[in-house]
């Protein structure tokens, strides 16, 4: 079953001078537990393809249906009911609270999901051991390595069950060692918790562990290839 | 949750938040010693007013003070003053005779209005023998003596014990003359008593005028728990052949005076809060500008605006929260240190005089007062950040994020 279905989906910036098409009829079908990166050189349509599929931005013209409903029927307060429910953001640099601590960070979202606290707490436990923070729980983003605020982050991506993830550049601010911990550690969950993770970026390190590899050029898919 | 970021976003930025913080304390002090400090001229003004111009009421011959002709008069056989003197709620009175006529010294001569007391009823009235710059309050001159105020003894260039003259019309209209003596001269903060008054013995005035004992006035000073005009109205059903009038019938301009000063107190109010809604919404707007990233992230993971705008609101009030009992202490520190000690404002005192208000001012402060001045901070911190919560839910995530 597809968890997204993107259909001849077309971006178009008006703003400038010269219209800039960022994404140009656009099909794109992903399933359940897909490790997939969305790779092409700076300005091909990656993070306005995301950003379109998470429902923080909207096509010019085209249809992206997500457990099969078209979200283009959603109202202001039903997207983020969705965003909230169904996709999980690891964004590049990190974008964690920075007032609460790396559990507040996690419990967070699923406060917002109005989570029972009990559950709330096992969850943030578990996922937080999982992504090797036990130790830092009571911790500030600003006391942590970038390395580490990523792992809090795809653990707050996580923490409310989502349909899919999306990574924007998610290893685009980390060191090697930290870039190859994290992508180990994305890897785990999505086989774990059949997490489906989908990856804008240009790092070779994160096509590599990909097991699906979408290329975008100036907004078109020119290659979906499996690996 | 959401109280808890708001509670640490506030310490994001400490200075900010302290400048805030001192706003919202330095406000409320402003406002609350305001309140103070002009019911300390209120109370001040009017209790002065009551005390050495009208008294609580005064009770004349219902014609008297249409032109002050002599012969409307109180007959000593009407029982009103006894009936006042056996009345619990009065603290003190004065029966006086009343006449306007001419006063003369050997170099000049004015208008002034005489009134005929009996000395230990107005000093029971209110001390107005604590007044006495010079001489006494009729005591040590045997024969005719008269007490004037400096200003009047300056205008006709007499000293104590210095020979006036007065002129009046008697009963019967006919110009009759005394000699008096000045045996005291009177000093304060009242023109009537400085300039335009004089004060005779009632038997001396009497004589002149022809009046036995009979007298034109009755002033009545009542205890501090009794409503002067409740008491006047019962003492109007008893003496329906007298004119009775309480204290804001006998100077309207007083209920005037204190109803304006309660609307200079608001529009001033108003400029202050109006000054800390500015302050406020400068902060808060910085602090959601600086924001822009964040907020986009929490709105893109699924907060939704609602608590967003919440949040904001809540950063704010927690800035009133801190502020408050700041500046709450601080103005019931200064209000009790000066209430016990005064305002001394006697580099003003000429002034100050003009109208009728002691050099010293006390400043008070009802409860009530502390309470309408913290609503009305609250309602400024709220009506502050609408502003800028209300910019911040209209950010849209995507533009948002991609904010450097």
């Amino acid at each position: 079953m597809n968890v997204i279905e993107a259909i001849n989906l077309t971006k178009t910036y008006t703003e400038t001078s010269v219209p800039v098409h960022a994404l140009n009829a656009v099909d794109l079908q992903i399933k359940k537990g897909e490790f997939t990166a969305v790779v092409g050189p700076s300005g091909s349509g990656k993070t306005t393809l995301l950003n379109i599929i998470g429902g923080l931005d909207n096509p010019t013209s085209g249809t992206v249906i997500i457990n099969g409903t078209d979200i283009s029927t959603y109202s202001d307060s039903q997207m983020v009911n969705f965003r909230l429910n169904n996709i999980g953001f690891v964004f590049q640099s990190y974008n964690l609270i920075p007032v609460l601590t790396a559990k507040e960070n996690v419990e967070f979202i699923m406060l917002l999901q109005k989570e029972e606290k009990m559950k709330m707490e096992n969850r943030t436990f578990q996922l937080l051991e999982r992504v090797g923070l036990h130790d830092q729980v009571n911790k500030r983003p600003n006391q942590l390595s970038g390395g580490q605020q990523q792992r809090v982050a795809v653990a707050r991506a996580l923490a409310s069950r989502p349909s899919f993830i999306l990574a924007d550049e998610p290893t685009a601010n980390l060191d090697t060692a930290s870039t190859e911990n994290l992508l180990d550690l994305m890897a785990e969950m999505n086989s774990e918790e059949e997490a489906t993770f989908i990856f804008a970026t240009h790092d070779q390190r994160v096509i590599n562990k990909a097991r699906r590899v979408i290329t975008l050029e100036d907004g078109k898919i020119v290659s979906d290839r499996a690996q | 949750m959401i109280t808890a970021i708001s509670w640490r976003n506030i310490w994001r930025s400490k200075g900010r938040s302290l400048v805030v913080i001192g706003a919202i304390a330095v406000g409320i002090w402003a406002l609350i010693f305001l309140v103070g400090f002009m019911n300390a001229w209120l109370v001040t003004y009017v209790k002065n007013q009551i005390k050495y111009e009208s008294a609580h009421l005064q009770v004349h011959h219902p014609r008297f003070k249409k032109d002050y002709e002599v012969i409307y008069t109180i007959k000593s056989n009407n029982k009103v003053l006894a009936d006042l003197i056996k009345k619990e709620e009065v603290r003190a009175l004065a029966h006086r005779s009343i006449s306007n006529g001419m006063i003369a010294s050997p170099r000049k001569a004015g208008g002034v209005q005489i009134k005929g007391i009996v000395p230990d009823e107005e000093i029971a009235l209110n001390r107005i023998d604590s007044f006495i710059s010079e001489g006494s309050y009729f005591q040590n001159v045997k024969r005719n003596p008269i007490v004037i105020g400096y200003k009047l003894a300056e205008k006709l260039k007499v000293k104590l014990r210095s020979k006036v003259v007065l002129t009046l019309q008697d009963k019967d209209g006919q110009i009759v003359s005394g000699a008096f003596r000045i045996c005291g001269i009177l000093k304060s903060s009242f023109p009537s008593i400085n300039e335009l008054n004089v004060q005779v013995r009632q038997n001396d005035l009497n004589r002149l005028l022809g009046i036995g004992n009979d007298y034109h006035e009755i002033a009545v000073l009542l205890k501090s728990n009794v409503d002067a005009t409740l008491f006047s109205e019962g003492l109007r059903i008893e003496h329906s052949e007298l004119m009775i009038e309480d204290w804001k019938q006998l100077a309207p301009e007083m209920e005037y005076f204190l109803e304006s000063s309660a609307g200079f107190i608001w529009v001033l109010q108003i400029i202050i809060m109006i000054s800390l809604i500015f302050g406020i919404i400068n902060t808060m707007l910085m602090s959601v500008l600086e924001r822009f990233k964040e907020l986009g992230m929490l709105m893109a993971v699924g907060m939704e605006k609602s608590r967003i705008f919440r949040m904001i609101m809540t950063e704010t009030l927690f800035l009133a929260i801190i502020g408050s009992p700041i500046g709450l202490l601080l103005a019931w520190l200064t209000i009790a240190w000066f209430g016990s000690h005064g305002m001394d404002l006697s580099n003003y005192s000429q002034g100050l005089e003009m109208y009728g208000y002691d050099n010293v001012l006390y400043p008070v402060v009802p409860p009530g007062s502390y309470f309408q001045v913290i609503a009305g901070v609250f309602l400024t911190a709220i009506l502050g950040a609408i502003y800028p919560a209300i910019k911040a839910i209209r950010l849209k995530p995507i533009e948002a994020l991609h904010k450097i």
